[in-house]
């Protein structure tokens, strides 16, 4: 470790999946904040949220991967902000629960490959953790489209 | 106690940086001036230390200024601020009474070679 | 010295010296014998050439030198100080470079600043002056050498010693540095024979090395000290003493004090700004929670609050004004060089200059001012064969007014032109399929509509506005996204007038909270007419729209629950019609109820795809949850 090839990634939990983001691209994990409707806005956006003055329009990451919707929204949920776009804008992502912090050795990631149910697009990598597996996601593939350039 | 001065030049850029220069190494820049006019106006309301005195000047040439604070204090101990191809407008100066000049672009270190040199 | 952090200062101040240059250039062209204006020109070429240089814009500053090389020579009426139309087109054409030189090299492009064509022509003006011109800057009196001071009344015994004082050779202006240096040794002794003669000395006609003989009793020791101390000495020798050589010393000591002037960066300006937005949006929740509580002290403390945060915001409401006239004074001059190119003579005048801004709105004003501008000129004004046919002299007039009113600010553009025909521009519109064929006659908001319209384009079918669409859609994006309006009035052989409504500060502005379902949206009060009981005025339709019938005038109807796709819940059975206005444009917005008045922080967030055009931003309510702006102007 300490070599060249170390990737940090955050590790999350939305449904049944359990993905991943580069930790580069996550500026901060908050609690579930109240969201304000946009009027017009695709069914994937829930809406925008007030981070200590500063507006930010969050996606509801189990519609953005096809997940089924929680039986129970239960009281918790995390948003994580993400920076798209090299770090141009900022949006808001809901997910179940942060899992973990992890550094990997890139050569342990297997390039992106075909998962059922979800667009090969948006996947970057597949990786392992405890024995289970997780997809890295391209947040920017995922993100980029929501919003009006 | 730190020397008061007066800035007069009529580019906010040009007193900004001289003020910065002098007020960085200690000076106190007690007023600033846009003018010829002003400058004396202000020389005898805040009797400073040192003047800092731009030629070309709206209303009331720097030369002139010169005479007029001299006229008033006769040890009034100004630096004119000058650019490069006005060495004779900087003899005028000098003879009308301005102590010492330096030479526009100002380098912080010569300004306050000259700063000393006036304040002897 | 790190000169990065004046670069914006220098970019800000040589933009008024340039603008100063151009009002002045137009003046002189006016009035070609006028004295004044050449002297104002001199003083801010020379200003912007010695800011250049301290930046290290070489080019910038050896364009200026140019210039000023020139207007010297006009100064001191080489010319006859009449300036002729070759050498003011000139000095326009160098003003122009001049601005652009600035540009590129603040910009940190100082390579791609080309001066070498215009400072060419620029010697070549100053070529023709030469011959029967005295180099500039004579010295004004023959210099004498300085007088030995009476008071220095030691026995003269013959010339003395003879004094020798090399200069450094990177020495500026060697010449008054050598005059300091004879005027310091005259407080010594008395001074003679100086070597070359003192006008050889300031005309800089020497090597940095001159000598003179000093009589007086002053040791060789304290001569060295005195004269190395006079800045910019490399040696002096004493002859009757070879070894005394000393070289200046330098070094400044240090004392603490500090200045009593500051300078606010517009960054953190804007930063404050922010920050009383913060502070806005606090006050707002403290407000909430003294009502819940009913407790006095809590009460006594919001009320204290909000009058110092009310001021507080004011006052940086108010540093962030800024004059018009920072944009308006260029006008003069596009206006004078789209007259010369159009061959159509303009008066052109300004009023209001003094009305106030936010700078942020100011800084966005110039683009459509000039679309309009130009439009006024290009296709406004008539040639002058026509406007003598129609009985109008033969200068058109166009008048860039500022006005204040309420909470906006009004500006202007009127010319005394043709007008537009609005029959032919009705045919066209409904020739284009713009308008039903049953419109008879176009109200000026519907032929404002018609002309914003992108790609409307008149042609020369209409030649009294052929391509003004494109301009005038421009112009109307940018000031809606401004949350301002634009109005047009015509009439035809007397002029056209657009007049432009902005707020006067974008920051913060007063709104009314509207409920509609278990949403809230905020409306700017800058177009809120007036509210009314929805069902108690009579309902009507109109063009299949529904509408109701105010004090004799149809307004349309706009259900903010369907519009906004806002579901669940009846609506109560009382509702408000809040009733907005842009212009002559109104339009009944139906909500479920009103939840008051309040100052909101505007904030601009990234709408996702789809977003409804009609929100011109968000704000954050007390509670800390955001609520969208409705857009006065997309919605009506």
């Amino acid at each position: 470790m300490g070599d060249a090839q170390v990737v940090r990634l955050l590790v999350f939990r939305v449904g049944s999946l359990t993905c991943a983001a580069a930790a580069e691209v996550v500026r901060e994990i908050l609690p579930r904040l109240d969201t304000t409707r946009i009027p017009g806005a695709p069914p994937v956006v829930a809406g925008l949220v007030n981070v200590r003055g500063t507006l930010v329009t969050v996606v509801e990451g189990w519609k953005a991967l096809g997940q089924p919707e929680p039986a129970a929204r239960t009281e918790g949920g995390t948003t994580v902000l993400l920076q798209i776009g090299g770090g141009q804008k900022t949006i808001g992502f809901t997910v179940d629960e942060v899992v973990d912090m992890l550094a990997v050795a890139e050569e342990t990631l297997e390039p992106r490959q075909a998962l059922p149910g979800l667009d090969p697009k948006l996947v970057r990598a597949v990786g392992r953790r405890r024995d289970q597996l997780f997809v890295v996601l391209d947040t920017d593939a995922l993100l980029g489209p929501v919003l009006t350039t | 106690m730190s020397h008061s001065v007066l800035v007069c030049d009529d580019a906010i850029f040009m007193r900004t940086m001289i003020s910065d220069i002098l007020a960085q190494a200690g000076f106190e820049v007690v007023g600033e001036a846009e003018t010829g006019v002003q400058a004396v106006d202000k020389y005898k309301q805040l009797k400073p230390d040192l003047v800092t005195m731009d030629i070309v000047m709206p209303d009331m040439g720097g030369i002139d200024a010169v005479r007029e604070i001299t006229k008033f204090d006769p040890d009034a101990k100004i630096l004119m601020c000058s650019a490069m191809g006005q060495q004779a407008l900087v003899v005028e100066a000098i003879q009308a009474g301005a102590k010492d000049f330096v030479v526009k672009p100002f380098q912080p270190s010569r300004v306050l070679e000259a700063v000393q040199r006036v304040l002897g | 010295m790190d000169l990065s952090q004046y670069a914006e200062l220098f970019l800000a101040e040589s933009r008024e010296h340039l603008s100063a240059c151009n009002q002045l250039l137009l003046e002189w062209e006016r009035h070609p014998a006028a004295p004044e204006p050449v002297g104002g020109i001199f003083r801010a070429v020379h200003t912007v050439k010695g800011m250049a240089a301290t930046m290290g814009y070489a080019r910038v500053a050896d364009l200026a030198h140019r210039m000023e090389n020139l207007l010297d020579h006009l100064r001191r009426g080489a010319a006859g100080r009449r300036a002729g139309d070759d050498v003011l087109q000139l000095l326009f054409r160098a003003t122009d470079a001049l601005e652009k030189a600035i540009q590129v090299s603040a910009a940190g492009r100082e390579q791609d600043a080309d001066v070498v064509g215009i400072v060419a022509e620029l010697d070549r003006a100053v070529q023709r002056f030469a011959p029967d011109t005295a180099p500039r800057h004579a010295p004004p009196s023959p210099p004498s050498p300085p007088s030995p001071p009476p008071e220095v009344s030691a026995p003269v015994v013959g010339p003395g010693r003879r004094v020798r004082v090399t200069l450094r050779p990177e020495a500026p202006l060697k010449g008054p540095r050598a005059l300091i240096v004879l005027k310091r040794a005259a407080g010594l002794g008395t001074v003679s024979q100086v070597q070359p003669q003192p006008a050889a000395l300031e005309a800089e006609d020497f090597e940095g090395q001159f000598s003179f003989w000093l009589a007086g009793p002053a040791p060789a020791d304290l001569v060295v000290a005195t004269l190395a101390a006079a800045g910019d000495v490399e040696e002096v020798r004493v002859d009757d003493d070879a070894a005394p050589v000393a070289r200046a010393e330098t070094g400044a000591p240090l004392e603490s004090g500090k200045a009593r002037h500051i300078r606010v960066d517009l960054r953190r300006l804007d930063a404050l700004m922010d920050q009383i937005g913060e502070l806005v949006t606090a006050r707002g929740r403290l407000n909430q929670l003294a009502a819940e509580r009913r407790d006095p002290m809590i009460d006594d403390l919001a009320i204290q609050i909000s009058r110092l945060s009310a001021d507080l915001q004011a006052e940086i409401i108010q540093a962030r004004m800024t004059p018009v006239w920072q944009v308006f004074d260029r006008f003069p001059r596009l206006v004078r060089d789209l007259a010369r190119d159009l061959g159509k003579p303009v008066a052109f005048r300004v009023e209001g200059k003094e009305i106030e801004l936010d700078r942020a709105i100011l800084d966005e004003l110039g683009d459509p001012l000039v679309h309009l501008l130009r439009n006024a000129v290009d296709h406004g004004l008539e040639t002058p064969a026509d406007r003598r046919r129609a009985g109008k002299k033969p200068e058109g007039e166009i008048v860039l007014a500022a006005v204040r009113e309420r909470a906006s600010v009004a500006i202007s553009i009127a010319d005394d032109g043709r007008g537009i025909d609005r029959a032919r521009i009705l045919a066209k519109a409904q020739a284009e399929g713009l308008l039903d064929a049953h419109v008879e006659t176009l109200s000026d908001d519907q032929l404002l509509r018609v002309l914003a319209r992108p790609g409307f384009s008149t042609a020369a079918a209409v030649t009294s506005v052929s391509g003004r669409g494109v301009g005038i859609d421009v112009a109307m994006t940018k000031i809606r996204a401004l949350g301002g309006t634009i109005d047009i009035r015509t009439e035809v052989g007397k002029g056209t007038t657009f007049v432009l409504r902005l707020p006067v500060t974008l920051a913060i502005v007063r709104a009314l909270i509207a409920a509609v379902g278990r949403e809230r949206y905020a409306l700017p009060l800058t177009y809120v007419a007036e509210t009314v009981e929805f069902g108690v005025v009579p309902i009507t339709t109109v063009e299949g729209r529904e509408a109701m019938v105010l004090r004799d005038r149809v307004v349309p109807l706009v259900h903010l629950r369907q519009l906004l796709g806002v579901n669940g819940d009846q609506p109560p059975a009382r509702r408000p019609v809040i009733v907005i206005e842009m212009g002559e444009r109104r339009t009944g917005l139906i909500v479920d109820g009103m939840l008051g008045q309040q100052e909101i922080v505007v904030k601009a967030f990234d709408a996702p795809r789809g977003t409804l055009p009609v929100f011109s931003g968000a704000t954050i309510m007390g509670d800390g949850v955001p609520a969208l702006i409705l857009d006065a102007g997309g919605l009506l």
